[in-house]
């Protein structure tokens, strides 16, 4: 097992079985570079290994953290990178759309192209919560930000797309409803209310399979009716973890920065945990289009992320440095949950111990992807089953033996956390071509 | 229950509800006389009803058929006869359920033990059913009313004539909308009305679902290759979440399209008249002040700017170090601007402090000073100023460049009249306070007189019950086509005013709007009759159900104007008027409909057709054709783009299918049997043969030329030529390079690619482009967009640079006969790395030959062994040759062996490559132009493409076949197929599986097929007037059903 040192506030980690695990995917756009990963102090065997895309294995202990990694230095034992991943099964190039969290091609953005509820979702069900997953997501369309409610990238189920929060008023106001406009809630059950008796007086009047048709009509308001009351009973909690939102926000936040957002976001996300609405967050950190303005030292541009990709710079910071800057800016908002949930006491440990925060680019390795690599760095709670902590980890490279892709990651964690799937995922088609073995769980994260 | 006359003891029957259904649905049989075979049925006593042992006489026959492998301690099957005895009740009745089910679909005993009687089956079948039906425990019933299931009602008792004295009829139903009717309803709604360019005229698509609304599709339909959408789906609460989601997005749209055009609802425009009035006055005395608050300033005596306005101070920027600055690559504008509505400010801003400004520094501070007095956010005002340091010249360039001065003027300054001039100094001079930027004193004027109109509104603006009876019965219409009943608008009115008793007026009527959306009659269609019942006890469809089932039989949309008009005026209750409606919408070719928003996605494909949509749909799903996009496949193995050209490919087969329905003569043999193909062609003949012929001239002229030798100047020699043709890239006005452009490179790039099509002796070529290259070039789709992917030709083994490319398309392709050798049929019924001999044929079993295929048992290992020694035939006869998987097996095997003479990717062979790392002869390139082959070679085996046909119930058609040509050439010739295929169109147009009562249905449009020289049209013709579709039976024990007024 991969555990680590006792947490900074000293409890026991807390191994109840009856407690949930949670999981926390944050996608980035652009790419990781592999090279932006490797270790500083690497010996020159090991970086020739990272260099060549070797298989290998580094003691993060016994390394330097890449400097734009340096706000996860007190978390580094919970911390894992994985490297030689790929995901020439899902949509590479720009954007992956959903297809990144569900290891296949979309057809681009195509709907009838998600093929199967995304690896998120899936863990959603082993660990059951009234939101059942929620999505973050902070988007636009190169100026401006999206706001509102808008669709998701993840996916509940086959040819399904989720929804998502684009704001953080947005999402405080939805998630945490119950408590900050009861009236609304009220207005919301009093209209199932009436919709629940009309449908039944029609029920009363019908037979059979058509009656069936109605019932189930019936049984889904009903449905509904008690996810608000299961989140009506979280309201103690909701009020004891409510994020204060700075007004910035409001009316979808037009002057807000980027990390200001980006903070307030975190904020909701630790909340939607705390407050245990849900236990699975997908957040969308930024996309190509995202806006990036506020950035220290570039405070005043209006950076274009799909820009960066092409090596644009802004007012005279290249930008390979912005690039880092964005990293380092994501790396501060995980830093900041790690720490939050640590204090939040469960069990006999704290929230963070059955936490798993998964950081990743959508699409690859770099701003136009091959899907040759898919790197992941992954923070895990003390009760994490998956042995990554603590170490960084390069995999066989892609369609070579024993190579692993999205979809034997994916696998990994199902079953770890209770799905016994034997493979997640589409298959790898060059590693097809060469016969390669490809199914099932790396077994070396399960040991 | 009843009370048994003769032995006085409480005998059970079985609810009868459920007799009906399930002798429907089991036997196939008309209800009444399955009502009277089961009332002279032997009856089990009442006390029998919780045990499940068999008795005596049902043991015996058990025994006799079943006991000798299904029992004991060494049985066969996972299945287990003693648990009937030994397991508790669940055990006991999955036990019945799977005999049931064994024994209806006569999956046993096997083909090899001695059958049982028809008597003995048929009283150990009661039992069954009995038993089950106490325990709701029948698994049956609800699948063989699944598509997969259709069937197994016997094919020839169906066509025989013997039942066409049976009255055909559907039961009273609520239908659940599918993914198609759900975007068209929405769309409607919501008005969007999208438009694309077809053939030059900008024609109304239905079925381009790019909202703006953010809406969720939750009523997606199965991805199965076949009949997909059924009347038998109910609603889920994934669903009703998603409906509660897109409620609300609808209802705000809803109401924003009020307050565009009070039309679209009046009655909501009459609740929110005052309150939009008043918004409307605040935001024009925004804009107002906005433009001109200087002016209105400078005019109201006393105010002087230097005194009033806070002291200027400029924002703290960092210049970029000149260092570092040049040398780092600087961002393009169009990454770097700070938006459109930015930049329309900026301008305005220029424009107002133009005059002032000397210098572009001195130019930028005057409009840093303006937006400071206005008091615009600090951020903003820190972005727009490093936007012009950074980018003046080229924001200069976009202002000329897009006539901004013409795009974007500003109103000069008028002042508005008297009374509401008066009004606005009286407020201005109440609010302004000395160090106030302008912003806070518009802000506090607009405070001021929003506060004023809430409180006239509070006086004077009250909601009466007839409003809101008015509101009720406008959103019924809009949403649901009809008014309330009377009832409902009754108990609409106390919650409407709950509503607006404890939320502000929009939020209520948003809530009314997302009240009526999430009844269940929002996403059910209904169908139900209406009047007297016939004789046998069938009344005809309400004309407003009928005008909704006709028009989702045919299109995605409710019904048009005149279909809704037939249905109100008593002009939709015969036959006669069925069939002129269905006929008139069969022959609109008024309407563009976009068949598959994922193929319009890739690669710019034209997805559209004017043929009624679902005629196109029906062929689409039983082919399955579609479900290619799904399929992950190797590019290395294509030997070429396999994702860029999928889309295409999928395109060109809808294109085929709506060329020969457009035709409408011999649909169905020309579907199987025509050997011609769409191939890299838009559909316009004309267009195709204009782009290839360019090419041709261009080849022609230049050929005898040397041009291989050509420098740039050369060209000039040339130019009325170059003019005339228009080769991308060479502009004989401007030969000098300029950013990607250089005109000789690019000139021998399409030379050499033109060259290459031709130098064969080729006739004509396939007008693609030669280097990539955004826009229409060479040859355009119907939508006026660059036609691609011409490597779409490698799946009919067509080499690019050795085609005689035919303008006129469909043309015949070697090998091929009709949709069956459809590479895209073929590549739906493959595998990702290999073909997929079972799916092809069990595809043929069932959809072509009315036949049946058992479920695949769940402890059979389907996985076909690996081994680069053999072909995939021999492993698949290896692995399937055991008895217990040739008893199925041999139902598809010898229908899917023969296609083998085309791989994977539909491409035809004679030699099958055994794709294995040590096979390996020679790796092909990685990336190369579209005409080279990029596959690496293996080792081959020649194909063995035998078979066998059985099944047409023909003796001349039945028998050995050579390969899939002589196959498809005898399925074409067969009965029994065109009639399994009108079988499946039964089910797509009736949403339902056909039963014995059917049988004059079938058999009138399989003959209306035949009388009209195979025209589709009258199939469809003959389904939509037949009494399985007109005519309906209300469930026996329902009592009523919710009736709605006509509109």
């Amino acid at each position: 097992m991969g555990f680590g040192q006792p947490n900074t506030i000293g409890m026991t980690p807390s191994f109840d079985q009856n407690l949930p695990f949670r999981f926390i995917f944050i996608r980035k756009s652009n790419g990781i570079r592999p090279g932006e990963l490797a270790l500083p102090t690497f010996s020159d065997q090991e970086k020739s290994k990272d260099d060549h895309k070797e298989a290998f294995e580094a003691d993060l202990e016994k390394h330097e953290l890449p400097s734009w990694l340096s706000g996860l230095k007190p978390h580094k034992e919970h911390l894992g990178i994985l490297q030689g991943l790929s995901c020439k099964m899902s949509e590479n190039g720009h954007y992956s759309y959903s297809s990144v969290m569900g290891a296949f091609k979309s057809g681009r953005n195509s709907l009838s192209g998600i093929k199967r509820a995304t690896a998120d979702f899936e863990l959603a069900k082993l660990s059951p919560s009234p939101f059942g997953h929620v999505e973050l997501s902070l988007t636009g369309n190169y100026s401006s930000f999206r706001t509102g409610i808008v669709p998701g990238y993840s996916a509940p189920a086959a040819h399904q797309r989720n929804y998502c929060y684009a704001d953080p008023q947005t999402a405080f106001d939805e998630l945490f409803k119950s408590v900050v406009d009861p009236a609304s809630v009220n207005s919301e059950n009093r209209m199932l209310q009436f919709l629940e008796s009309e449908e039944a007086y029609k029920v009363s009047a019908i037979q059979g399979y058509e009656r069936l048709k109605l019932t189930n009509h019936i049984s889904s308001i009903d449905a509904i009716r008690q996810r608000n009351r299961e989140v009506a009973a979280h309201a103690e909690l909701i009020q004891r973890h409510l994020p204060v939102l700075n007004p910035v926000h409001q009316d979808g936040g037009i002057n807000a920065s980027t990390p200001e957002k980006q903070e307030a976001m975190t904020d909701i996300l630790i909340a939607a945990l705390a407050t245990r609405l849900t236990n699975v967050v997908t957040y969308t950190i930024d996309e190509l289009s995202t806006p990036i303005r506020g950035l220290p030292g570039n405070e005043s541009d209006r950076i274009s992320i799909h820009e960066l990709g092409h090596n644009g710079g802004y007012s005279g910071v290249p930008a390979e440095k912005i690039r880092e800057k964005i990293r380092v800016g994501h790396i501060k908002q995980i830093a900041k949950i790690i720490e939050q949930l640590k204090q939040i006491p469960e069990g006999t440990g704290s929230m963070f111990d059955r936490t798993m925060i998964f950081y990743f680019p959508e699409n690859g390795e770099t701003h136009h992807s091959h899907g040759t690599e898919a790197p992941f760095i992954v923070l895990a709670g003390n009760a994490s089953p998956i042995n990554l902590a603590g170490r960084y980890l390069r995999l066989p490279y892609h369609a070579t033996p024993e190579h692993k892709t999205l979809g034997n990651w994916y696998t990994t964690l199902l079953n770890a956390f209770g799905n016994p799937i034997s493979h997640y995922g589409d298959l790898d088609l060059e590693m097809s071509r060469k016969k390669l073995t490809q199914i099932g769980p790396i077994h070396q994260l399960l040991t | 229950m009843t009370q048994n006359p003769i032995h006085g003891t409480i005998t059970l029957r079985m609810p009868l509800l459920t007799a009906v259904m399930m002798l429907h649905l089991c036997f196939g049989m008309y209800y009444d006389a399955g009502l009277d075979a089961f009332a002279t049925s032997p009856q089990f006593d009442i006390l029998d009803k919780t045990d499940l042992t068999p008795p005596q006489q049902i043991q015996q026959r058990l025994d006799q058929h079943c006991g000798d492998c299904h029992r004991g301690t060494s049985f066969e099957g996972d299945f287990n006869l003693d648990q009937l005895t030994s397991g508790n009740t669940e055990e006991q009745l999955q036990t019945l359920a799977k005999m049931e089910e064994q024994l209806h679909l006569a999956l046993m005993p096997p083909a090899d033990s001695p059958r049982f009687p028809e008597s003995a089956r048929d009283e150990v079948m009661q039992w069954l059913h009995q038993k089950l039906d106490i325990h709701n425990a029948s698994t049956l019933n609800g699948k063989l009313a699944q598509p997969e299931y259709g069937n197994y009602l016997d094919h020839q008792k169906l066509f025989s004539g013997e039942f066409t004295h049976l009255k055909g009829f559907t039961y009273d139903r609520r239908w659940l909308i599918s993914e198609y009717i759900f975007d068209a309803k929405i769309n409607e709604l919501l008005n969007h009305r999208p438009f694309q360019t077809i053939d030059g005229t900008r024609q109304y698509v239905i079925g381009d679902n790019n909202r703006r609304a953010p809406i969720t599709n939750p009523f997606l339909l199965p991805s199965r290759i076949g009949v997909r959408y059924y009347a038998n789906e109910t609603l889920n609460a994934g669903h009703l979440l998603t409906m509660m989601a897109n409620a609300k997005e609808i209802s705000a749209y809803m109401v924003e399209l009020v307050k565009r055009d009070k039309r679209y609802l009046p009655a909501i425009d009459e609740f929110m008249r005052q309150q939009w009035e008043h918004q409307s006055t605040l935001s024009s005395r925004r804009e107002f002040l906005t433009n001109h608050i200087e002016r209105v300033l400078q005019e109201i005596s006393g105010y002087d700017e230097g005194d009033w306005l806070p002291i200027f101070e400029p924002v703290n920027l960092s210049q970029p170090s000149a260092a570092t600055a040049d040398s780092v690559k600087k961002a393009a504008f169009h990454a770097a601007n700070p938006g459109m509505q930015e930049m329309i400010l900026i301008f305005h801003t220029m424009q107002h402090v133009q005059s002032s400004s000397r210098s572009d520094d001195e130019l930028i501070e005057q409009c840093e000073r303006r937006w400071f007095n206005f008091g615009d956010d600090a951020r903003r005002i820190e972005s727009r100023v490093t936007f012009l340091r950074q980018y003046l010249p080229e924001f200069r360039e976009q202002i000329e460049t897009h006539r901004y001065a013409q795009k974007y003027k500003q109103r000069p300054y008028q002042p508005l009249p008297d009374p509401e001039m008066h009004v606005i100094v009286q407020t201005i001079k109440k609010h302004r306070r000395k160090g106030d930027h302008f912003n806070e004193i518009i802000d506090a004027c607009i405070l001021d007189w929003d506060k004023e109109f809430e409180q006239q509104r509070q006086q004077s603006d009250r909601i009466s019950e007839g409003q809101i009876t008015k509101l009720t019965e406008q959103l019924f219409v809009k949403l649901h086509h009809r008014f309330p009943t009377q009832d409902e608008a009754k108990s609409y009115t106390p919650l409407i005013q709950g509503y607006l008793d404890s939320m502000t007026r929009i939020d209520a009527i948003e809530q009314v709007i997302q009240t009526i959306i999430l009844r269940s009659e929002f996403v059910y269609r209904q169908e139900f009759g209406r009047g007297d019942s016939d004789q046998w006890g069938r009344t005809i469809l309400d004309p407003r159900d009928a005008s909704h089932a006709i028009a989702f039989a045919l299109t995605d949309s409710a019904p048009d104007e005149e279909l809704a008009a037939a249905a109100s005026s008593g002009r939709l209750w015969t036959r006669e008027d069925y069939r002129r409606e269905v006929e008139r919408i069969l022959k609109n070719r008024n309407q563009y409909y976009v068949i598959d928003e994922a193929v319009q996605r890739l690669q710019l494909t034209a997805s559209i057709t004017n043929q009624p949509i679902r005629k196109l749909r029906f062929f689409r799903e039983f082919f399955g054709y579609p479900s290619l996009l799904s399929i992950f496949k190797d590019n290395k193995r294509f030997g070429g783009h396999y994702d860029n050209s999928k889309g295409r490919l999928v395109g060109e087969a809808d294109r085929l299918v709506e060329h020969i329905l457009q035709s409408d003569e011999n649909v169905l043999e020309k579907l199987l049997g025509s050997d011609a193909y769409y191939v890299y062609h838009s559909g316009d003949n004309e267009a195709m043969r204009t782009a290839s012929e360019r090419i041709k001239t261009i080849y022609d002229y230049f050929h005898p030329l040397n041009w291989q030798d050509f420098e740039k100047e050369d060209l000039l020699d040339h130019k009325d030529f170059l003019a005339e043709v228009k080769m991308r890239g060479v502009d004989v006005n401007n030969l000098s390079p300029g950013g990607r452009r250089n005109p000789i490179r690019e000139f021998k790039t399409a030379m050499e690619s033109f060259s290459l099509r031709f130098d064969k002796g080729q006739t004509a070529a396939a007008p693609y482009v030669s280097f990539p290259a955004h826009g229409p070039y060479n040859a355009s789709t119907r939508t006026g967009l660059q036609l691609r992917s011409p490597e779409v030709a490698k799946f009919f083994n067509i080499h690019l640079d050795n085609w005689h490319y035919p303008s006129a398309q469909p043309a015949p392709v070697n090998n091929r006969r009709g949709m069956l050798s459809h590479p895209a049929w073929l590549i739906a019924h493959a595998k990702n790395t290999e073909t997929d001999p079972i799916s092809r044929g069990k595809w043929i079993r069932e959809k072509l030959l009315a036949g049946t295929v058992p479920d695949l048992p769940v402890t059979v290992d389907a996985v076909i062994p690996e081994d680069h020694h053999r072909t995939l035939r021999q492993r698949l006869e290896a692995k399937t040759s055991e008895t217990a998987c040739w008893k199925c097996h041999q139902k598809m095997n010898p229908l899917g062996l023969p296609f083998e003479v085309f791989d994977d990717f539909g491409r035809f062979r004679t030699r099958e490559s055994l794709e294995h790392p040590d096979n390996l002869i020679s790796k092909g390139p990685d990336k190369a132009a579209p005409h080279v082959d990029l596959r690496d070679q293996y080792k081959t085996l020649p194909i063995d493409s035998s078979g066998y046909l059985e099944g047409t119930g023909d003796p001349n058609l039945d028998g050995p076949v050579e390969d899939a040509l002589d196959l498809i050439d005898r399925l074409g010739q067969s009965d029994r197929v065109r009639q399994s295929i009108i079988r499946h169109a039964f089910r797509y147009f009736l949403g339902r599986n056909e039963l014995l009562s059917d049988s004059k249905t079938l058999i009138d449009a399989d003959r209306a097929y035949q009388d009209s020289g195979g025209s589709f049209d009258a199939v469809i013709v003959s389904l939509l007037t037949s009494d399985s579709f007109m005519f309906r039976k209300t469930l026996p024990s329902a009592t009523g059903n919710t009736k709605s007024t006509q509109l």
